[in-house]
């Protein structure tokens, strides 16, 4: 029993790993924008179907074709906000509702084009599998906990030190505030969502090789890092980050105990449950104008 | 007055459909679907266009009412008309409990939270197999008892039912909208804390209303389970709450005539318009994000506003 | 002079003989989450409409014929599915209606076929409730669940394969596999049941339970695309289990996604084996393979056989009338690439349920019906 508890613990952080990538994502827009991008979910898929893309018709390098797929989508995240969000600024509702439409707009553009079938993106370089104990795991998921830890790192080093992520951190704590001391707010504005669209596209081109790229494959990782976000605190990166891998964990260990066909529930019911006693979450900040 | 006489004359040409279209038992059809998904539409406007709740579990409540009514009826053996009763408070009790769970957050809290609840009831509706007989469906739903001499397997009487029922549910959101009650609501859509501030209980309010809301979309779930003949998951999906968002929001959202115009381009166009299936919602995610950047009322409001600028 | 040879080459090929269309309905998922096997059923119905009209046509009734398909796309949604039938039986106005995927959708299309007297010939949905309703003019070709599993635990419980576990699909063709195994092995027979949602991609927590509670076989019950990458995971991990698969694991095509040393040893039950040495399955899977590159696959196989018996109750009925079909098809006894098709009295085909087993050269091999077994190859 208790190895079974072990190893579900480390297959619920790598899924965690996946919902982490996109939960830092949309809590960095959320913070500084106060906007909730529904559409984070399809940005990642669209950013696994343009690495996969790169990777199978231009060039054969995985590196190189994650890259050129961050660039991408940090390019079209950018146009969104301009186009988008933007205008709707200061309007939730309508925001969250453009996001959904943005959604289906998108995941069913990519169904015309490409195809209900699911790609295979092969990397040769990354289809080892690695032993620890009596257990087997491609190297491709210890990379996605690697990658993701590094870039929460990075991200954390960013916001605390540079003098951009000093101005994130300022306008998504006041942004009145930070207008009156000089920071350009709207620059910082798409500079985040293009830097939240490149996490997604990141998440996108590393769960792309460890499974399929199908139209459908944001969808959860949306939906559960939505929850990780909640549970972790709506304006907080490390909750996100605790959020996301809570809700993986969560969610394989309940399979020791629970029904499968539940599965979901749990990762729901516990973000019902957590936000009723704490409904700022668990490092939740009082972000300043929502009650 | 010109908008009353406008109002008769439509509702005239409603009731005389089926006289009118005599061989064509299919645009029969797609009217009574428009009316169907009407009705969960009307509920939801009250939520999200009178009072700024924007549930993205609402076809869940549906599904509450329609398998309520389902398992009554042919596994209670209970006259039809009673296990309709008994599936519309059930709807709407589900509403009131998880609305008053639901409604302790706020905006983007709440929509999500509303989700969580939808997917979480579409997992038992889907799973619970000895009682909703599972994800392949619940079959054998009759179409409704006679009443007095007057049958409703036959489609045109259907329509009738399902036009009546409409008209009901659009009745109640006029007397809604006209009342305190809805003045109450709007308040609360514009600034929940200055209403607060004015001694306003807006979880009691908000509560209500959401319960309204459901047992609404329960009628509308019953009738949509007995014209099919059959209950089944994918009717009461995410999916399907999200075209409901769109029915309204498209339609008008706080408008009268919205959830009808929803309707009618969101079931009526497709069925008539067979494009391509995925380039059809390419173009209404597209349109959605359009209505919300240039015509936030939605039809509804675009509409008025040609009606204004003729009449000047 | 090439006045005459003008006519005499119009008059030589049929096809430019304007020939009168007979349209029959066919419902499917050409979009949505059930596009991807819904493919496989209109390769089917293609493949015969193009064998029926390339041969001439067919005659009923002493007029000649070209077939014409109708198609609707009901993506999985049951109030499509009446509209589409709704559609078929009062604007176009067809005789017979094939096809869908899902079983809450014939479900709902079910009703309508019998309000208008069409029969409604399924050739994929599996959910055994569909055939008990007393609707006379509802015909299902393919084996329901109930059969599947009847052939499948059959095997099992010969093997001596328990405890039996399971990774499937939390909808009705997983479900309905889950419940079945249940009922006919005992619950004592069945082990850890891991259940997940079409789209997600993760088995790890499965694998994880299946290795600690021992499972001393796992059935799979999803399609291909899943159903690789469970395979790939439960061999990763380094579990050995005796592995059974559905239909859609029996092709090469799902050959091609893995590797033949995976794959050695996996069960799987199927509707035709490709690769029989019996002359009409061979025409069959060499006719798909040219028109669309690849294995025929069993969804393609059952609809294929489906449109084939309607046409030759068509002719066997004399006229393009629902309610004279209906009766024809009641009566009808085909041998189709699937085997011998009868519908029994609550419209039920029972055709025969093989059991293939991929060998370690990457062919296959036929495990059951006892009298159809066959070695690697000819599978």
């Amino acid at each position: 029993m208790l190895s079974a508890i072990l190893e579900q613990t480390i297959n619920g952080l790598m899924a965690g790993s996946v919902y982490v990538l996109v939960a830092l994502g949309m809590v960095l827009i959320y913070g500084v924008m106060h906007v909730l991008n529904f559409a984070h979910g399809v940005l990642l898929m669209v950013g696994a179907y343009v690495c996969h893309f790169f990777f199978t018709r231009v060039t054969g390098s995985y590196v190189l074709s994650i890259a050129l797929a961050i660039i991408v989508l940090c390019l079209l995240g950018i146009a969104l906000e301009r186009a988008v969000f933007r205008p709707l600024q200061g309007n939730l509702r309508n925001q969250v509702i453009a996001s959904l439409g943005l959604i289906l707009a998108i995941e069913h553009l990519v169904i015309a084009v490409w195809g209900p079938n699911a790609l295979q993106m092969k990397v040769p370089a990354t289809s080892a599998l690695v032993a620890v104990g009596e257990l087997r795991f491609p190297v491709q998921h210890l990379l996605v906990i690697g990658v993701t830890l590094v870039v929460v790192a990075i991200l954390f080093v960013f916001l605390k030190t540079s003098k951009f992520g000093t101005a994130i951190r300022a306008t998504s704590q006041d942004r009145q505030a930070a207008m009156v001391v000089g920071i350009p707010v709207e620059r910082i504005d798409w500079i985040t969502f293009g830097l939240g669209t490149a996490l997604a596209a990141l998440g996108g081109a590393l769960i792309g090789p460890l499974f399929l790229v199908f139209p459908q494959m944001g969808d959860a990782p949306m939906v559960k890092g939505l929850a990780g976000i909640l549970l972790g605190g709506m304006g907080s990166v490390p909750g996100a980050v605790i959020g996301g891998f809570i809700i993986g964990v969560a969610e394989s260990l309940s399979t020791l105990f629970m029904p499968t066909d539940y599965r979901d529930s749990v990762a729901f019911a516990i973000m019902v449950l957590i936000l009723l006693v704490w409904p700022r979450g668990l490092f939740g900040v009082r972000v300043r104008g929502e009650d | 007055m010109a908008s009353r006489i406008a109002l008769v004359v439509v509702l005239l040409l409603l009731f005389a459909v089926p006289a009118l279209a005599q061989q064509q038992p299919y645009l029969l059809h797609v009217l009574i679907l428009c009316c169907l998904y009407a009705i969960p539409a009307v509920g939801l406007n009250l939520m999200l266009g009178y009072t700024g709740l924007v549930s993205l579990g609402h076809m869940a409540f549906a599904g509450i009412g329609a398998y309520t009514f389902a398992v009554l009826m042919v596994d209670a053996k209970m006259p039809f008309w009673l296990a309709l009763v008994l599936g519309v408070l059930a709807a709407g009790a589900g509403g009131a409990a998880i609305g008053a769970v639901c409604l302790r957050f706020r905006t983007h809290f709440f929509m999500i939270v509303t989700l969580a609840f939808g997917l979480m009831l579409f997992s038992v509706m889907n799973n619970w197999d000895d009682v909703t007989r599972g994800a392949a469906g619940f079959p054998g739903i009759p179409r409704p008892a006679p009443l007095g001499g007057f049958s409703f397997g036959p489609l045109q009487n259907f329509y009738y039912l399902a036009l009546g029922a409409a008209l009901v549910a659009f009745a109640v959101q006029w007397r809604v909208a006209r009342s305190g009650f809805g003045r109450v609501l709007m308040a609360l859509r514009q600034d929940e804390r200055l209403a607060r501030a004015k001694g306003v209980n807006a979880m009691l309010y908000k509560t209500a209303v959401f319960a309204l809301g459901s047992a609404i979309a329960g009628l509308g779930g019953v009738l949509h389970v007995s014209f099919l003949r059959v209950a089944a998951p994918a009717t009461f999906s995410l999916a399907e709450s999200i075209n409901a968002v769109l029915i309204v929001i498209v339609g008008g959202a706080g408008s009268l005539a919205g959830p009808a115009l929803g309707a009618l381009v969101f079931v009526g166009l497709p069925e008539y318009l067979r494009v391509a299936s995925e380039w059809r919602l390419v173009v209404f995610g597209v349109l959605l994000v359009l209505i919300m950047l240039f015509a936030p009322q939605g039809l509804s409001g675009l509409i008025e506003s040609a009606w204004r600028r003729v009449r000047r | 002079m090439s006045r005459l040879a003008l006519v005499l080459l119009m008059m030589a090929s049929p096809a430019t003989w304007a020939q009168e269309k007979l349209a029959v309905g066919i419902i499917t998922s050409l979009s949505g989450p059930m596009a991807a096997p819904g493919k496989f059923q209109m390769n089917g119905f293609r493949l015969a409409e193009e064998e029926i009209n390339s041969g001439g046509g067919f005659t009923v009734g002493g007029r000649k014929y070209a077939i014409e398909l109708k198609v609707y796309d009901t993506r999985a949604n049951p109030a499509e599915g009446a509209s589409a039938m709704q559609r078929l039986a009062t604007v176009d106005r067809v005789p017979v209606v094939l096809g869908e995927l899902h079983s809450g959708v014939a479900a709902a299309a079910a009703p309508v076929a019998q309000d208008y007297s069409i029969p409604l010939m399924l050739t994929i949905p599996t959910g055994p409730s569909l055939t008990e309703q007393g609707n006379r003019f509802l015909f299902r070709v393919n084996a329901n669940n109930d059969q599947l599993t009847q052939a499948l635990a059959e095997f099992i419980a010969r093997q001596g394969w328990a405890p039996l576990s399971f990774i499937a699909w939390n909808n009705d063709a997983g479900r309905g596999g889950v419940n079945g195994m249940k009922k006919l092995l005992g619950e004592a027979k069945i082990g850890y049941v891991g259940y997940f949602n079409v789209g997600e991609v993760d088995f790890s927590s499965h694998v994880t339970n299946i290795r600690s509670q021992n499972a001393r076989a796992v059935m799979l019950l999803m399609d291909e695309e899943p159903g690789s990458l469970a395979i790939k995971q439960i061999r990763d991990a380094g579990l050995k289990t005796q592995l059974v698969g559905t239909l859609a694991m029996g092709s090469d095509r799902f050959l091609k996604r893995l590797d033949a040393q995976r794959l050695d040893g996996m069960v799987q039950y199927n509707a035709f084996p490709p690769n029989a040495n019996l002359p009409h399955i061979r025409a069959f899977s060499e006719r798909y393979s040219k028109k669309y590159g690849e294995e025929a696959h069993g969804f393609a196989a059952q609809s294929y056989d489906g449109l084939k018996i309607a046409v030759a109750a068509l002719q066997k009925a004399g006229k393009v009338d629902g309610a004279a079909l209906r009766d024809a098809l009641a009566a009808i006894e085909y041998d189709g690439v699937i085997g011998k098709v009868k519908f029994d009295a609550k419209g039920q085909a029972h055709p025969p349920v093989y059991v293939t087993q991929w060998c370690a050269d990457g062919k296959r091999r036929i495990l059951h019906p006892e009298n159809l077994k066959a070695d690697c190859g000819a599978g």
